[in-house]
């Protein structure tokens, strides 16, 4: 119940929007709009190699002659591309040695935030503190990344993508847009000609990654996309569990954000990838302001037995629209996929993922846990596909989803495409609503009704909550909380 | 842009294909690159009986897509009609079938599609129910491995109605069964059943559609399939639940069998629902037969083919059973053990 309890003072001291504030560090903007110019101008920001402009002028190309999707279940103005801006990096914060050079105020988002990274502790010298290295994406440009040096004993690479474009060139040459193809989709060739920064990791052989990682994103330029790239890469035997937490300040414009996320495992490797995300999801009435969230993830298992795991806990956003994916192309590789997606107030989300299953006795699973209330959408669509070459395919798929309230709307569209005699493919799906009787139970005992939904809710996504890294998880619980905050009554 | 204008107007570029989201899976413009020219009529008394004429009060013959139906029943009025699509040469045609069951009515619709050629047919039915009218409509679709049928029939149910139906289907080079049904709650009865029992290259698209308008419906969706050699079975499932349809019960469950490396089996069960107090749910499987129950079987002294086909007729068999009108029953039941060869 302790919980419970905490989750409950923490709804009640909480008036607004947690994370609605905006910091006021100077930025280094890009101006605003679209063209090629501006490709070459964040190229350039980041001292990027010629072969790198190359690749971006090329899906700038690209994405000029394709058209924007429209098939998700979401609702929302046109977005003018031409009316952001691409590029906003903290002004003479290039480099610092250790966050004691680090602008106060940059840390004071962080206190802010609430990171609960235990950074300060860890870099005070306090004995015990637990192991993260964290690769802070602050809008545009890591800032700060520690451990580094722990993490290179070891022969871990984790930094920033700009650097790593600099000082590995051969690794992102070779894996770069291997898992999403530059023109993919809309999104994911608009984030190739601009993305900003985002994070790179590479596992090698054998090694276990003695720390999680952990990258905190965060949007803080007012009118800026934020196109975050993340490449991650276990090589044979390898094992990294990455975390991806996102926050937001609060502000009146719709924020376009479009990451792409590629991971690689290769013979025997594994990838666990956590993310927690609660951006600004937008006035409640209205639905005005929140962020848009158009995420391209996408996992190749390349190798036999490799592994990747997905866990997310979607409570932000005004729009969500991501399918974390996995291409099970080793034979015996397996692929998961954990979500919790939440819609409040006027929020939208359509999520779910893609197993493709192309090597022989390949698995997968997949639970996902919507829960809507207010006037929100939340749709779980999925693709799970067999080649004929898959034999002894497995996949089982649960969805369920909770209604709260008489406006939201719930929706499950679950695409099977079944391409041999020796493949098992298992879903089922629910849709109910929060059960009187147990309510009433928890009422009785003497909670309230608010406490009492958060007792059922916390136990209906239970399965899901006990995947997370046990940070996050505690984390999630709390998000779970105040993302349903006064949907009951 | 729809099959019967296709037909209507030989363009062939207004049949649906892969780019519609509800085709994706029954391509129709890639495979037809011209609508045939319209089929000749042909002499109804030659066609030999169909599978149904012993059980019928009526019979109601559409051939080559020559001869609008309509079938009527009066308030309180007990019947059971014979429909037989006939489509028979190379041609292409579209009918028109209309069914109106008045006030408590009770009809039993015996429907079957019956084609020889590579024709490329479309019937258009629309069946309307009034109050605590009662329909049983079995669909029996033997269509041939070279024709292309499609069937789209919509449905509207008064509260209190009730409407059952059970399409059986051996496929074709590309068939879709479709079925679109209105449901106003207020007690209204719907159950949508299927059986696909596919070998060859044969297709069959099995879809349906039901939008729960308003307080109180239930429906009950059982579709089962077997599929061999190259054949590809479609389900695409959805239910809609609109705003304020509380108190719906809504069950959907797809399950095949994939007995061969070739085969494949598209699903797509989709439930919408903009109504909290509701239970729906749907359950979808794709596999092969159980192994233990195959090993227990010959075990017990089966030969392995028996022993498949007797699985395979009990997996199809729950569906079957499910059907009201005891002879058509056993009409489907002959054919369905005639295909699985037990």
């Amino acid at each position: 119940m302790a919980a419970v309890k905490q989750t409950v003072e923490h709804v009640a001291s909480l008036e607004k929007y947690k994370h609605g504030f905006v910091s006021d560090i100077e930025q280094d903007f890009a101006p605003k709009g679209l063209n090629a110019d501006i490709v070459r101008f964040i190229s350039a920001k980041k001292n990027e190699p010629e072969w790198m402009l190359a690749w971006r002028l090329d899906a700038f190309e690209r994405w000029l002659a394709m058209d924007e999707p429209d098939w998700a279940k979401v609702n929302f103005p046109r977005i003018d591309y031409q009316d952001s801006y691409y590029y906003a990096a903290p002004k003479e914060k290039v480099g610092p040695k250790s966050l004691d050079e680090v602008d106060p105020d940059l840390l004071e988002v962080y206190k802010k935030l609430g990171i609960p990274l235990r950074e300060q502790e860890v870099l005070a010298g306090v004995e015990g503190a637990p192991r993260y290295a964290v690769d802070a994406v602050f809008d545009s440009v890591s800032v700060v990344t520690t451990f580094k040096k722990e993490l290179a004993q070891v022969g871990v690479i984790f930094c920033s993508m700009s650097e790593a474009i600099r000082e590995h060139p051969e690794l992102v040459k070779q894996y770069l847009g291997s898992v999403v193809p530059v023109s993919d989709n809309y999104f994911a060739c608009l984030n190739a000609a601009v993305f900003s920064d985002g994070s790179f990791v590479y596992v090698p052989p054998g090694v276990r990654c003695p720390m999680e990682l952990s990258t905190y994103f965060r949007i803080n330029a007012e009118n800026s996309g934020q196109f975050e790239r993340t490449l991650i890469i276990a090589d044979k035997g390898s094992y990294v569990s990455y975390l991806e937490g996102c926050t937001a300040p609060m502000r009146d414009e719709n924020q376009l954000h479009a990451a792409v996320v590629e991971l690689v495992t290769m013979d025997d490797a594994e990838i666990k990838y956590s993310t927690v995300q609660n951006w600004y999801p937008g006035d409640p009435e209205t639905g005005k302001g929140g962020i848009y969230n158009f995420v391209t993830k996408r996992a190749d298992c390349r190798g036999d037995r490799s592994k990747v795991s997905w866990t997310q806990v979607e409570t932000g956003s005004s729009i969500t629209w991501k399918y974390p994916s996995c291409i099970l192309r080793g034979n015996e590789s397996s692929g998961e996929f954990y979500s919790i997606a939440i819609t409040n107030g006027r929020q939208q989300a359509d999520t779910g993922t893609k197993m493709i299953h192309l090597g022989a006795n390949t698995r997968s699973r997949i639970i996902s846990k919507g829960i809507s209330a207010g006037r929100s959408s939340n749709t779980y669509r999925g693709l799970v596909s067999a080649h004929p070459k898959a034999k002894g395919a497995r996949n089982f798929t649960q969805c369920d989803s909770l209604l709260i309230g008489k406006h939201c709307a719930a929706h499950t569209v679950p695409y099977i495409e079944a391409r041999n005699g020796q493949s098992k493919f298992e879903h089922e799906a629910t849709t109910t609503r929060l059960s009187e009787d147990q309510l009433f139970y928890a009422m009785q005992r003497g909670l309230s009704q608010e406490e009492a939904v958060q007792l059922l809710v916390n136990g209906f996504v239970k399965d899901v909550l006990q995947e997370l890294p046990m940070e996050f998880a505690v984390e999630a619980q709390k998000l779970v909380a105040i993302s349903l905050e006064g949907s009951v009554g | 842009m729809s099959v019967a204008s296709a037909i209507k107007t030989r363009d062939a570029a207004e049949l649906p294909g892969k780019r519609d989201e509800d085709w994706r899976w029954t391509d129709l413009r890639g495979l037809i690159r011209q609508v045939p020219a319209p089929s000749a009529a042909l002499d109804v008394a030659s066609l030999p009986a169909g599978p149904f004429d012993a059980l019928a009060d009526e019979l109601l013959v559409v051939a080559n897509g020559q001869g609008a139906a309509h079938i009527g029943v009066e308030p309180g009025e007990t019947k059971v009609v014979a429909l037989r699509i006939v489509s028979r040469g190379d041609g292409s045609h579209a009918a028109r079938v209309s069914v109106d069951v008045e006030v408590a009515g009770n009809l039993t619709i015996l429907e079957s599609y019956e084609g020889e050629g590579a024709y490329l047919g479309q019937t258009g039915l629309i069946l309307s129910l009034a109050k605590d009218a009662v329909v049983e409509r079995i669909i029996l679709a033997a269509d041939d491995a070279e024709g292309v049928t499609v069937s789209q029939a919509q449905v509207d149910l008064a509260p209190g109605a009730s409407f059952a139906q059970t399409v059986l289907t051996g496929g074709a080079r590309r068939q879709r069964l479709e079925t679109i049904v209105r449901h106003p709650g207020g007690h209204a009865d719907l159950r949508l059943d299927g059986v696909y029992l596919l070998a060859d290259k044969r297709h069959a698209d099995l879809t349906t559609s039901v939008t729960h308008a308003a307080v109180d419906g239930t429906t009950q969706q059982l579709t089962k399939g077997v599929v061999r050699d190259q054949a590809r079975a479609v389900f695409q499932g959805k239910i809609i639940v609109a705003e304020g349809a509380d108190r719906t019960d809504a069950r959907m469950g797809h399950h095949a069998l994939i007995l061969s490396d070739r085969a494949e089996v598209d699903a797509k069960p989709e439930l919408e629902i903009y109504a909290d107090d509701v239970s729906c749910a749907h359950g979808n499987t794709v596999g092969a037969l159980d192994e233990d129950a195959l090993f227990y079987a010959r075990q017990r002294g089966m030969p392995e083919a028996v022993a498949r086909a007797l699985l395979t007729e009990a997996f199809i068999g729950e569906v079957i059973d499910r059907i009201d009108h005891e002879g058509a029953r056993d009409v489907v039941r002959a054919w369905a053990a005639e295909r699985l060869g037990a």
